[in-house]
């Protein structure tokens, strides 16, 4: 059943992700209207579908990459709703709904095998290690989208007449910049939380050792990374152009840490 | 007992607007505010009016009449009563307006009222302040009793106001025609607005003291801007702004021109209009000077309004990240754009105002059948009730069971029924009223 609901929501989110295109593009708020109580309604199905699972195996845990990329979107999902209703924008969801969609397609119609061996200490700091990370990485993907609709409206202010042809409809630059800067400080401590509790759960299950693996070594760099372009922003005020720069750059350490994943020796989880 | 009426009155709109009276005229009709009650009260007390209500703004002065006597009404092009009125009222010789008057009635009428109220017969299209101006004057129509606010009474006027009200919502809620700005002076608070968001909190600095700047300026101000700084080569007119522009919630100030590019950083939206810095060779703000600028806001935006000829501000200050520059031509191209797109959006809310126009006409055109039918059935209801309680009386040693009571009751209700049906379903097809109303 659990599989239904969410192939339920990945339709509604399909739908979502076509009504907000001329929401945003056109600024139609018949489409606004639709848009997001239709992906409200795709995030309460996957809610019932993520808890059944985990009700019916009672764990509270993702135990595969699929389990993990469907709790991502979900968040996602979070993420777009609470923007929608606290800025009145839809404009995120041009890129966050279709990467939604593709986030939970695999989970629905292709769910994953695996069944991962738990360390049996302390499962709920796991779900805290676990859930703590993936709302970083959901915090700084809208960081850098952010980042990016501030560059195109910037772009778009700046060329002037093509600017007010042009019907795409952003919130102001200093909305965006806002949202930006307040993904990054909502990330940092859920990623430093994240690898701390991570990092306590490694070293009694295996030891120093754990610290010379490379995903672990990754993970340490993608902090400092994230780190940086926090003290950056805040004392240059960077945005636009090179705040989504040093965004990507951010990201690009969150990719290498999941891709790492494979190399990973240690850290067996399913989850990046 | 609601009274009803017995016959429809006959609709009329009279009035003259920016297209067919030009101001000299328009200014004789004006009815100030404080007038508009006193006016209103004696167009309302002409004989052969039913409901009136007077629609007075800078572009138009119109009379919206529920006539009594249809037949006197529709035979002269003006109303018999309309030349005493004009001239009681404005000492304006009737002879003189003829050729500025447009009259419409009952179907155009409707129609003319609801292109007013969404503002699709504005001088400028879209402009929002016609509806408030609409329903101001219909609450002085209800408050002087010349429109009939009693719902034991029925009223024509009272009713299409609402509709015409609802149209204008539609038309606002499905097109775009309100949402872009059409003078220079919007289009640069509407520009700020996609840079700052709120412009609360914002600061505002005019360079030179010209009539735009300072319209830009208190449009600026009526939007949020909280602190207003001029500079200017004249340290006297730039104090004498300032003054004219303090209030308790707006802080202002003058910066003496020498200070300025040292002083110019706190500001978020900067308006030039001196036209001097070109003059002398150089301009008040170059590309090195608006960097330095954006580097000590510490990369915070900064909007240049530069409605100076020859411009004050160099162009090229908008390659500068962070700097947004609109000289006079931008923002006059930006108000064609949005007019022209007002345009198209104008030709879909002509089309909702004719489909309302015509749902308008159909529910008016059956009100007197529906009625008629809520009669019938209110008589067969309480003929019925007589009998059932003739009934019960005759029986009163032995009454009915509640199953036997609910039986009798249904029988009566379904023999009411099909006896009506015949009647009512003629009458619903002779007006095409919907089996709901």
């Amino acid at each position: 059943m659990s599989l239904l609901w969410l192939r339920v929501a990945v339709v509604l989110y399909g739908v979502a992700a076509l009504a907000v295109l001329p929401a945003a593009l056109y600024g139609r708020p018949r489409w606004r209207h639709l848009a997001v109580p239709i992906a409200l309604l795709g995030a309460f199905f996957h809610f019932v579908s993520i808890a059944e699972t985990f009700y019916a195996a009672h764990r509270a845990l993702p135990v595969d990459t699929h389990e993990t990329l469907s709790l991502l979107g979900l968040l996602l999902a979070a993420a777009f709703l609470i923007l929608a209703t606290r800025y009145k924008t839809v404009a995120f969801g041009i890129f966050l709904l279709p990467v939604i969609v593709l986030l939970t397609l695999a989970p629905a119609f292709h769910p994953g095998r695996e069944t991962v061996a738990y360390p049996l200490v302390g499962p709920v700091w796991i779900f805290l290690h676990v859930a703590l990370l993936l709302a970083a990485y959901a915090a700084l993907l809208i960081s850098l989208l952010a980042s990016v609709l501030y560059f195109v409206q910037e772009r778009s202010l700046k060329s002037k007449a093509s600017s007010n042809q042009s019907k795409l409809r952003l919130p102001p630059l200093e909305v965006i910049d806002q949202i930006a800067l307040k993904a990054l400080l909502f990330g940092l401590p859920c990623m430093t939380a994240g690898l701390l509790i991570g990092s306590v759960l490694a070293l009694e299950t295996t030891g120093p050792a754990f610290f010379a693996d490379p995903k672990v070594l990754l993970s340490i760099a993608m902090w400092f990374a994230y780190m940086l372009m926090i003290f950056i922003r805040q004392q240059s005020g960077l945005r636009g152009r090179r705040a989504a720069y040093l965004s990507s750059l951010a990201f690009i350490f969150v990719l290498a840490v999941w891709a790492a994943n494979q190399l990973s020796a240690v850290h067996r989880f399913a989850a990046p | 007992m609601i009274e009803t009426p017995t016959s429809h009155g006959s609709l009329l709109l009279i009035g003259v607007n920016h297209t067919t009276a030009p101001i000299e005229v328009r200014e004789r009709l004006a009815i100030s505010a404080a007038r508009l009650a006193d006016a209103t009260r004696t167009l309302a007390h002409q004989p052969g009016i039913r409901e009136a209500m007077i629609l007075s703004t800078c572009n138009r002065v119109e009379f919206l009449i529920d006539a009594e006597n249809a037949g006197d009404v529709l035979a002269t092009h003006a109303p018999s009563f309309l030349p005493r009125f004009v001239h009681e009222y404005f000492s304006v010789a009737p002879s003189s307006l003829e050729p500025h008057l447009y009259t419409f009635r009952e179907r155009e009428a409707v129609r003319h009222l609801f292109r007013v109220a969404s503002s699709l017969d504005s001088m400028v299209v879209g402009e929002p302040q016609i509806l408030g101006q609409v329903k101001t004057s219909w609450n002085v129509a209800r408050e002087v009793g010349a429109i009939t606010s009693n719902e034991r009474i029925a009223s024509t006027l009272d009713p299409l106001l609402q509709r015409a009200f609802s149209v204008a919502k539609r038309v606002r809620s499905e097109t775009q025609i309100g949402s872009s700005s059409v003078s220079i002076a919007s289009v640069a608070v509407d520009l700020a607005r996609k840079i700052f968001g709120s412009l609360t909190g914002k600061t505002v600095l005019i360079v030179g003291a010209g009539k735009m700047a300072d319209l830009a300026a208190r449009h600026l101000i009526q939007q949020g801007a909280t602190t207003l700084l001029v500079s200017n080569r004249t340290e006297a007119r730039a104090q004498k702004i300032a003054d004219a522009l303090r209030t308790p919630h707006i802080t202002t100030g003058v910066i003496p021109l020498d200070h300025l590019h040292a002083e110019a950083h706190r500001a978020d939206i900067i308006i030039t209009s001196t036209g001097a810095g070109a003059e002398a060779g150089e301009h008040i703000f170059t590309r090195s000077q608006a960097a330095h600028l954006v580097q000590r806001r510490r990369n915070r935006p900064i909007f240049f309004v530069d409605i100076a000829v020859p411009r004050d501000v160099d162009p090229t200050v908008n390659k500068v990240e962070g700097c947004f520059v609109y000289d006079i031509d931008d923002l006059q191209q930006v108000a064609a754009q949005n007019q022209a797109s007002r345009s198209k959006e104008a030709e879909a809310a002509e089309t909702i105002v004719s489909s309302e126009v015509e749902r308008y006409h159909q529910r008016r055109s059956a009100a007197p059948a529906v009625e008629a039918i809520k009669q019938l059935q209110l008589s067969a209801e309480t003929l019925r009730q007589q009998e059932l309680h003739r009934t019960a009386a005759r029986l009163a040693a032995e009454p009915f069971s509640p199953a036997q009571q609910a039986a009798v009751d249904a029988l009566t209700k379904s023999l009411t029924a099909k006896l009506l049906h015949p009647q009512l379903t003629l009458l619903r097809e002779s007006s095409n009223t919907p089996k709901d109303e």
